[in-house]
């Protein structure tokens, strides 16, 4: 280990510090929830200073295993971002029904050590351990209500089928290992292109691998048809943990469906772009005709980021047709559904403060009479993820739609799809609308006030929302540098 | 000031959103204020879109581009990594209709004060914010632009149907919106598409998003006719032609009064104009081989409009039915191509902005009074509410096309050029002008003439007539169908300009050749 090594991992190794700190804080103070709330927040803009400072110089680590381009750089902002505002509106929720929010915090922090693992990983194993750091803490907040059989159920469904994922992927790695002999993504990458170029036809082994590798990820980022665990668990969850769950390992993982995919087994995208091809169009239309259906704002949420899903694929086939944009349009989606999704996870917490509030429509009910400002932030969250403009969820659709349209041909059914899909979509997210300023209360709830930390959250959100989706070419750049770190090879 | 130098299309656009921003700031008890700074901000978009005229006259013949000749023209790079501009300019067209837009905006305020009791805070923003994208679309030049003022105007439209309409609006909004959104979003693949084909022909990003570049860049034949379909898709939704009209009907009858008179008067406008300054200029191969269809359902839109608005026992149904029908003239003027049938379908959008806009005020009048718009309960409204009656006469009259009122030049022009067309078609739908004069005659003949219904007897002294504010509303209504009637050359002299430029730009030698 030398001094560079130190200075290329200082963002990880700053995110577990913090983690541990905040487990202390608690241990020193037990119960200062602000304490331990502070140490969280400070910590995670140390974090994210780090990450600006660390990618600066990109380099790689401990004989090339852990590796910092620009593509670690942003996706490890849109992690510290993510955990960040989680952690804001998460008290509002978690003190009323006496949850330890120091546990959250600790729990969260580490989630984001193994997140940014996964984004920093150059070699596959170093990747597997990133992604289980990443899931294992999400089910324990799936299931850190511990009193609520909901959360139980959830928690457990997200464990059982989370591991037996994380099972499916190792063994798919095993082939590609075996047949590759490197785990190094780099050499993995390079085989890969020597039996491709070899002989056209793929071998056997290789192609059983990359099915288990697909399965695997496909779980985790819960696409259809292998998503029954992410309706269970969202609506069990606590909802600032679903809040989380549902922008956080998924941004993770694509963070390993870029490694893996669009970079260790580049050479094969042909092959794989057949299989995300169909993934998108079956996660995109399942995801949006179930959630018609939901009348539980939490679990339509949950199928609409399903269908969320489904559209950042949409990239990913078009890079894979070698359209550099589509893996641009993916990461410029990832940031703005963190935060709009964020966003109205915020709303709902905000609006369950009071515990026993469910999250059903009729909660929602007269929202814009009760609450006049959380109904506008929630109108706004909803256009954004139905994809009006001028907000970011427009910006980031219009984008993943231009790199379809530019890779041409089949890919362009693909984009039709997607906005037909964007268009059954607005029926769902309309109908919140519709309860919240169309429909009068049921009951006369009386009204809660709203802490500090959830109203700088939900500003954040806002505003990031509006301001992707007015000035996209703020955040283009970052964009653009992040995809050219691994899309050079293709173009 | 000179006008020239003054960036006076964005004070236009943006005016609004101020006055939006400002409302936001007032408590919502202030009633007064509220309603006071709405109407200020309207009237003041008002002014500034007559400057506009004022300023545009005197260069309004030159013609520079394939897609027109724009003034005012104002370029910002927006996102540049995609060539996407803020890029706004205006033609004789876009100021005929943006002088629409301003003045049925504040009149719609205005009419709003009374019957909007309810919210007035939330209502007023929405519809400041909904006159910002109607100005937008009129005004923007760059495709990306276009399409977010394009759905800018979707949401306060359904949350103004969704929040004030009647008893039905939640069916009746989102409807609209799932209807207009399928169109839209298929138009913005057909965007991208386009920018992308730009970029791949020139190498470049610049200019792949900027009107007056991609028109008359000679796209590709088959590519056309898929853009075309897509563009055509989303602008015959929301004309909207017939089969895609049966939103209308449910959103006019549901839409509070205000909002009826902008959706008649403005929304349907932005259908036929996004056909006329997208559709056609960009993909005139794809407009040809088109217009065959769209001529036929056009046709099919008059006739069927005039059926159905015969048996409606609505008012605003019947209203309804007779803009399928008018706007019908509208695209069958268009798809013709041709000088008379262009220029009189131009003049029956700002006609039927106006006559149709005005009737649905005058429905208001009554329906706050009777809050009953069923025909069969009214009657003999000539001796109880003189003054209401004339007004629903005169604009019942400038609607059927009476010469010497509005209503009248631009359908004979529509006939001029079905005539030259087709003469079948011309025989068509001269006929249908007869049911028109049908369905709207006996209309006024059932509201205002006979005894006085028992339903109507029955209000009592509730029945006024109309109010002072109430005919200022419909004063200058009134005043532009008389001066349109009698000297239609103001809006056709101010449309030659953009007339010419899209009869070249589809001329077929040129626009056939493409496919070949």
């Amino acid at each position: 280990m030398t001094w560079s090594d130190l200075t290329v991992i200082a963002p990880f190794a700053a995110a577990v510090v913090v983690a541990a700190l905040v487990i202390l804080a608690d241990i020193a103070r037990p119960g200062n929830r602000h304490l331990a709330l502070g140490v969280a927040l400070a910590g995670l803009v140390a974090v994210g200073g780090l990450t600006l400072w660390a990618g600066q110089a990109p380099g790689t680590a401990f004989g090339g295993m852990y590796k910092v381009d620009n593509l670690t750089t942003f996706l490890d902002m849109v992690f510290v971002a993510i955990v960040a505002i989680s952690c804001l509106f998460a008290p509002d929720y978690l003190e009323p029904r006496g949850l330890p929010i120091a546990e959250f915090a600790a729990i969260i922090v580490f989630a984001l050590a193994g997140a940014m693992l996964v984004a920093a990983s150059a070699d596959l194993l170093v990747l597997f351990l990133g992604l289980e750091l990443m899931v294992i803490p999400g089910y324990l907040l799936a299931g850190y209500h511990k009193r609520d059989a909901l959360s139980t159920e959830g928690a457990v469904k997200y464990f059982l089928l989370g591991s037996f994922s994380s099972a499916i992927f190792l063994f798919g790695l095993a082939y590609v290992w075996g047949l590759t002999g490197s785990t190094r993504i780099a050499d993995v990458a390079a085989r890969v292109g020597e039996v491709v170029a070899g002989h056209a036809t793929l071998s056997p082994g290789l192609a059983m691998g990359l099915a288990f590798l697909t399965t695997g990820v496909a779980f985790k980022m819960a696409a259809v048809p292998f998503h029954y665990w992410t309706p269970d668990a969202y609506q069990g969850s606590p909802t600032p943990v679903t809040g989380y769950l549902s922008v956080g390992p998924k941004v993770g993982a694509f963070a390993v469906v870029l490694r893996v995919f669009a970079e260790a087994l580049l050479p094969l995208r042909q092959e794989w772009l057949i299989v995300i091809f169909v993934l998108a169009a079956l996660t995109m239309t399942l995801g949006n005709l179930v959630a018609l259906t939901q009348d539980n704002v939490k679990r339509m949420l949950a199928y609409s980021s399903i269908a969320h899903t489904g559209y950042m694929l949409v990239g990913l086939a078009a890079y894979a047709a070698g359209v550099i944009q589509g893996l641009e349009g993916l990461l410029f989606y990832g940031a703005a559904y963190a935060f709009m999704n964020l966003g109205a996870f915020a709303v709902i917490a905000a609006l369950q403060k009071r515990p026993g509030v469910s999250s059903r429509l009729e909660t929602f009910a007269g929202l814009g009479r009760r609450e006049p400002a959380l109904g506008i932030l929630m109108v706004l969250f909803l256009l954004s993820l139905t994809g009006i403009p001028p907000t970011a969820g427009f910006f980031a659709k219009a984008y993943v739609i231009l790199a379809a349209v530019q890779a041409g041909g089949w890919l362009t059914v693909l984009a039709v799809i997607a906005v037909l899909n964007a268009a059954a979509a607005a029926f769902y997210y309309l109908r919140v609308i519709v309860y919240m300023y169309m429909r009068d209360p049921t009951g006369e709830p009386t009204p809660v006030g709203h802490g500090a930390l959830l109203r700088l959250g939900l500003a954040i959100t806002a505003v990031m929302t509006v301001i992707l989706g007015l000035f996209p070419g703020l955040l283009l750049a970052s964009v653009s540098s992040a995809a050219q770190a691994i899309g050079v090879a293709i173009r | 000031m000179d006008i020239s130098s003054f960036p006076i299309l964005s004070l236009i656009i943006f005016l609004p959103l101020v006055g939006a921003l400002v409302i936001a700031l007032i408590p919502r008890r202030n009633l007064g204020a509220i309603r006071g700074t709405a109407l200020l901000f309207a009237l003041a978009t008002w002014v500034a879109s007559l400057w506009l005229v004022l300023g545009f006259l005197p260069g309004r013949n030159v013609v520079a581009s394939a897609a027109g000749s724009f003034q005012f023209v104002q370029a910002i790079d927006w996102i540049p990594l995609f060539g996407i501009q803020y890029k706004v300019g205006a033609d004789g067209l876009s100021v005929a209709l943006v002088v629409l837009t301003t003045t049925l905006s504040w009149i719609s305020i205005l009419a709003s004060f009374s019957p909007i009791r309810e919210r007035v805070k939330e209502y007023m923003i929405s519809f400041l914010i909904l006159e910002v994208g109607m100005l937008g679309v009129f005004l923007a030049l760059d495709l990306f632009l276009f399409y977010i003022f394009w759905e800018v105007v979707l949401v306060p439209m359904y949350l103004i149907i969704g929040i004030w309409g009647g008893a039905n609006r939640i069916y009746a909004t989102i409807k609209f919106v799932l209807y207009t959104l399928v169109g839209s979003l298929l138009m913005l693949v057909a965007i991208l598409a386009t920018a992308f084909t730009f970029q791949a022909a020139t190498g470049s990003w610049v200019g792949a998003f900027d009107l007056e570049k991609l028109a008359g860049a000679g796209f590709d034949g088959t590519f056309q006719l898929f853009a075309f379909a897509a563009f055509a898709l989303a602008f015959a939704i929301k004309v909207p032609m017939f089969p895609f009209h049966t939103w209308l009907p449910d959103a006019h009858v549901e839409a509070p009064t205000a909002g009826s008179v902008i959706l008649a008067g403005v929304l349907l406008k932005l259908g036929a104009y996004g056909f006329i300054r997208f559709a056609i200029p960009l993909f005139p191969h794809g407009a040809h081989v088109f217009a065959p269809l769209l001529i036929v359902l056009s046709v099919i839109a008059i006739i069927y409009g005039a059926i159905v608005a015969l048996v409606q026992p609505d008012l605003k149904k019947l209203i309804a039915y007779s803009s399928v029908s008018h706007m019908g003239f509208v695209t069958l003027g268009i798809f013709i191509f041709q000088q008379q049938g262009l220029q009189g379908a131009i003049l029956q959008m700002v006609n039927h902005g106006l006559i149709t806009g005005a009737l649905f005020l005058l429905v208001g009048v009554i329906y706050e009074r009777t809050h009953d718009r069923t025909l069969a309960k009214m009657g003999g409204l000539g001796a109880v509410t003189p003054v209401y009656s004339a007004a629903f006469g005169f604009f019942v009259f400038a609607s059927v096309g009476l010469p010497g009122l509005a209503g009248f030049v631009g359908e004979f022009l529509v006939f001029q050029g079905a005539f030259a067309f087709n003469p079948w078609v011309g025989v068509t739908i001269t006929f249908v002008m007869i049911l028109a004069a049908g369905y709207l005659l006996w209309m006024v003949q059932r509201m205002c003439f006979g005894p006085v219904s028992e339903f109507l007897a029955g209000l009592g002294h509730h029945l006024t007539d109309m109010r002072p504010v109430e005919i200022l509303t419909l004063a200058p209504l009134g005043a532009l169908t008389v001066v349109l009637g009698l000297y239609p050359a103001l809006v056709l002299d101010l449309v030659a300009g953009p007339v010419k430029a899209i009869l070249a730009a589809v001329d077929p030698a040129v626009a056939l050749s493409i496919g070949r």
